[in-house]
């Protein structure tokens, strides 16, 4: 847990860093700015006075960003549900040709990278599905802050979501038991994870959709768990320790973890 | 027959030679009970889920029409047995390879249709570590399953139609039919069916088969195995629970190349009920299918989760084994923190025998072996007359009260070789399982066989007549064994001389089966040596010693393949499952034209 806590220290220098150049929004702030935003529409705005002018092109960014923060979400969960149901090859449209997945101690970089790590490592590990927080594992309030923050002129933005995750790696072993179990989409050694995406996105100038450019996944804890059971207790994994091609579904390059 | 199943190579027909074969089948199965004419004269509209359309004109009790789709009509003959308020009838479409088996319940005009099929080049997926599809042979008969219901003009279509079920799982059952065939079947996965051919097979072993299972009411079921990786014969029945009857089908290929394609009527009774252990909100709607890939179908058809451990198999040489065996023999990981597959549940080590000299004197002209234990990880032995000591290392469990239960590699031996010692230190009783690496069959298979006898040693008088016996104690028990967290498995101990396994799906339910011969060899009340060998299949052997006191095992593996010969570790923890009575069924019997 003493982890968790660096890690959540770390964030929070990041954050202060961030904030003179970007404008965060934060779970109860942006209902603040709706309810600022539906007043403002129902004034007289189009009146053609000078002041009103200037409100209308508020109103038109606040607009804007209420639209990319929509589309970034929409975007993040469309991510989420498609490792929830194990559509490995469904998220990689959403990554940008040179984006960058940083995991368990491995840089995935580019189209090829980011598939790697997708259709070769998560598929085969069942990495992704959903499942409650490990028991005895709950994150303090600070570490759920999730953050969405759009660029001033719209064509980028950052985000911090939290993470409750099934992860995975295959049993390598040559024991009937884990061919028999492989046959039935197991022989898989499974626990939990928690933590928090740190996300980059760019918005497509042509295509005007938004597309992640950086994730990272910030492991806050991990824990032998499973869904149903009552206990669960804090577990080491080992990291990346090869990249490709020794490993197949390897990473580009090593990275240390904070 | 008396070359077990997993032995016996089976020919592999052509489609040409199946249609030849398939020929006599326009006239209809055979059966030895009287057909039913409850059909004659009738027109039936089968409309199916997911599936054909079956439109059936009866002329009389041996031929029907039959038009697929609104296609056009195919002649065939058939054959109909009634069970109850069900209809069962099968007939072939000789041309297409192809037939229908049809259980209608006339209660609820609700229909199962198995479609059956040979020659249908099904692929499945490569075996792990390989590149290239399996693909079926042509003699194996494949089936495709289909819910639905008799089409009644004036009615709407019903809203719940058969389906397939758990509700069978964990039970087993005596069978006799019409024909005289006995037969175990333990119903023990949602996916396969464990039996035993009491009649066909000379040696009483058991055997796993894929299987569908579907609910028609609280007391019939209807089923269907294929004898995947060995005949390709397909059987199915429906039974009703309540009087143990069932009325059934059985087609292919058997070990002669002989077409079966007959009828039956059985009797039998249910030999017990193990448990299942998945959720009770679960009730195994859903089969379990694996998908070729390029499959345009999803689920394709045909497929199904099948476990092909003799397909797979790759044979080595004896003397390939040897060859990896004298670069790499390990024991125990070589270390003595290694990691140890399907160890995390084991028994802890013990030093029950640190510091003690033994002899194990075994009878008949076995080994006599003596024995020096240097500590805790390291032992001398001495073979009587050899007059030179080997230092091994070993591990030994305390596996019950005084009971030392170690192994050790046998130094330099050729084909490698190992020993798994019980050595009773109450009375001096011993059992030694030999291993050594390579059968007739495959060099990277592992031989093993009991020996029985008795130390010599300090404060221990042992006796001169009795000795550790093989026993059938444990045959009809199941365990769930759980060598870690991330893998289980139930054992059944299906016959005096075999014991099948099955792996379960993460919410338990009981999946993929496989099989083995084994021995049981008694130690004490309740304390067994259990030793299987997993043959034409990875061919590496495991033997623990089951206290089923404090239900828990211990013991070692012993295997060889191109990477080298390893004497392992395993061990887990047990639930006791639940018990079959069968052990009346088996034993040395007069047997005719097996």
């Amino acid at each position: 847990m003493n982890l968790a806590k660096s890690n959540t220290e770390t964030i929070r220098k990041q954050t202060d860093k961030g904030r003179r150049s970007f404008m965060w929004k934060v779970g109860a702030g942006m209902s603040a700015v709706l309810a600022a935003a539906v007043p403002a529409v129902a004034k007289p705005v189009f009146g053609g006075d000078k002041k009103s002018k200037m409100s209308v092109n508020d109103l038109s960014k606040q607009v804007a960003i209420l639209e990319s923060e929509k589309s970034i979400r929409n975007l993040h969960k469309a991510y989420e549900n498609s490792l929830d149901k194990g559509m490995y090859s469904e998220v990689l449209d959403m990554f940008t040709h040179d984006a960058e997945v940083i995991f368990n101690g491995g840089l995935f970089k580019g189209n090829r990278g980011v598939e790697r790590l997708f259709r070769g490592h998560f598929s085969t590990g069942q990495t992704g599905r959903r499942i409650d927080q490990a028991p005895g594992f709950e994150p303090d309030s600070e570490q759920h802050r999730e953050r969405l923050e759009i660029s001033p002129d719209g064509r980028t933005a950052r985000a911090r979501f939290t993470y409750s995750i099934q992860v995975g790696e295959p049993i390598d072993s040559d024991s009937v038991l884990v061919k028999m179990a492989r046959l039935q989409g197991e022989g898989v050694r499974k626990w939990w994870e928690g933590g928090m995406y740190e996300l980059s996105y760019v918005k497509d100038a042509g295509e005007g959709t938004w597309k992640i450019k950086r994730l990272e996944y910030r492991t806050l804890a991990r824990a032998d768990y499973k869904p149903g059971r009552s206990y669960a207790k804090p577990i080491s994994v080992n990291s990346f320790s090869k990249v490709y091609p020794q490993n197949p579904a390897g990473p580009d390059r090593l990275i240390s973890q904070a | 027959m008396n070359i077990p199943m997993h032995r016996f190579k089976y020919t592999k027909l052509t489609k040409k030679q199946i249609a030849i074969a398939l020929k006599v089948t326009e006239n209809g199965p055979k059966c030895a009970s009287e057909f039913s004419d409850v059909l004659k004269g009738k027109s039936l509209k089968i409309v199916t889920q997911d599936g054909p359309v079956l439109e059936y004109a009866f002329k009389d009790k041996s031929k029907l029409t039959l038009s697929e789709n609104g296609g056009k009509k195919i002649k065939a003959g058939y054959g109909a047995l009634t069970l109850d308020q069900i209809v069962f009838f099968s007939h072939m479409i000789v041309e297409d390879q192809r037939g229908y088996n049809v259980y209608i319940d006339q209660d609820t005009n609700l229909v199962t249709v198995i479609e059956v099929g040979l020659s249908t080049k099904r692929q499945e997926p490569p075996p792990i570590g390989g590149t290239d599809p399996i693909v079926v042979d042509d003699r194996e008969v494949q089936r495709q399953i289909y819910f639905g219901y008799i089409e009644m003009k004036g009615e709407a279509p019903p809203e719940e139609l058969h389906h397939l079920t758990n509700r069978i799982e964990g039970k087993g059952m005596y069978w006799k039919q019409d024909t005289g065939h006995e037969i175990l079947e333990y119903y023990a996965s949602v996916a396969n069916t464990n039996f035993v051919d009491l009649t066909r097979q000379a040696d009483d072993l058991s055997y796993v088969s894929p299987s569908d299972y579907v609910l028609v009411n609280d007391n019939t079921f209807i089923h269907q195995k294929t004898e995947c990786e060995f005949s390709g014969i397909f059987t199915s029945f429906v039974a009703d629970l309540f009087t143990c009857t069932q009325v059934g089908v059985r087609l292919g290929f058997n070990e002669k190349d002989e077409l079966e394609y007959y009828m039956f009527r059985g009797n039998g009774e249910v030999v017990g009920q193990i448990a299942y252990l998945e959720p009770f909100s679960e009730h195994g709607r859903n089969g379990m299918v694996i998908q070729a890939p390029g499959d345009p179908e999803v689920p394709g058809k045909w497929q199904r989760m099948t476990y092909r451990p003799a397909m797979t198999f790759k044979y080595m040489s004896d003397e390939e084994v040897h060859e990896a065996a004298v670069k790499s023999t390990t024991a125990f990981g070589g270390r003595i923190d290694a990691p140890q597959m399907g160890g995390n549940n084991n028994m802890p080590f013990s030093d029950i025998l640190v510091g003690k000299k033994f002899t194990l004197r075994y009878d008949k002209g076995g080994p006599v072996r003596h024995y020096e234990i240097i500590d805790k990880y390291n032992l001398k032995y001495m073979e009587e007359g050899e007059g030179k000591w080997h230092e091994e290392t070993y591990r030994c469990y305390e596996a019950d009260e005084k009971l030392a239960w170690f192994a050790h590699i046998l130094t330099d031996s050729k084909p490698r070789a190992s020993a798994m010692v019980a050595l009773d230190l109450t009375n001096g009783l011993t059992t030694c399982i030999h291993s050594h690496m390579g059968t007739k069959y495959y060099g990277n298979e592992t031989t093993y066989y009991a020996l029985f006898g008795v130390a010599e040693m300090e404060g221990v008088k042992a006796p001169w007549y009795v000795r550790h016996e093989f026993t059938d104690e444990l045959v009809g028990h199941a365990y769930s064994w759980t060598y870690s967290d991330q893998m289980t498995s139930m054992h059944i101990y299906a016959s005096p001389h075999s014991m099948s396994w099955t792996i379960f799906t993460e919410d338990q339910t009981m999946g993929a089966q496989w099989c083995s011969p084994c021995i049981y060899v008694k130690l004490r009340d309740g304390i067994y040596i259990f030793c299987q060998n997993e043959e034409a299949c990875n061919g590496a052997e495991m033997c623990e010693l089951i206290n089923t006191k404090i239900s828990h095992n211990c013991g070692f593996n012993f295997s060889g393949n191109d990477k080298g010969v390893n004497l392992g570790l395993t061990g887990a923890i047990a639930r006791h499952i639940g018990q079959y009575d069968i052990r009346k069924y088996f034993g040395p019997k007069i047997r005719k034209g097996v």
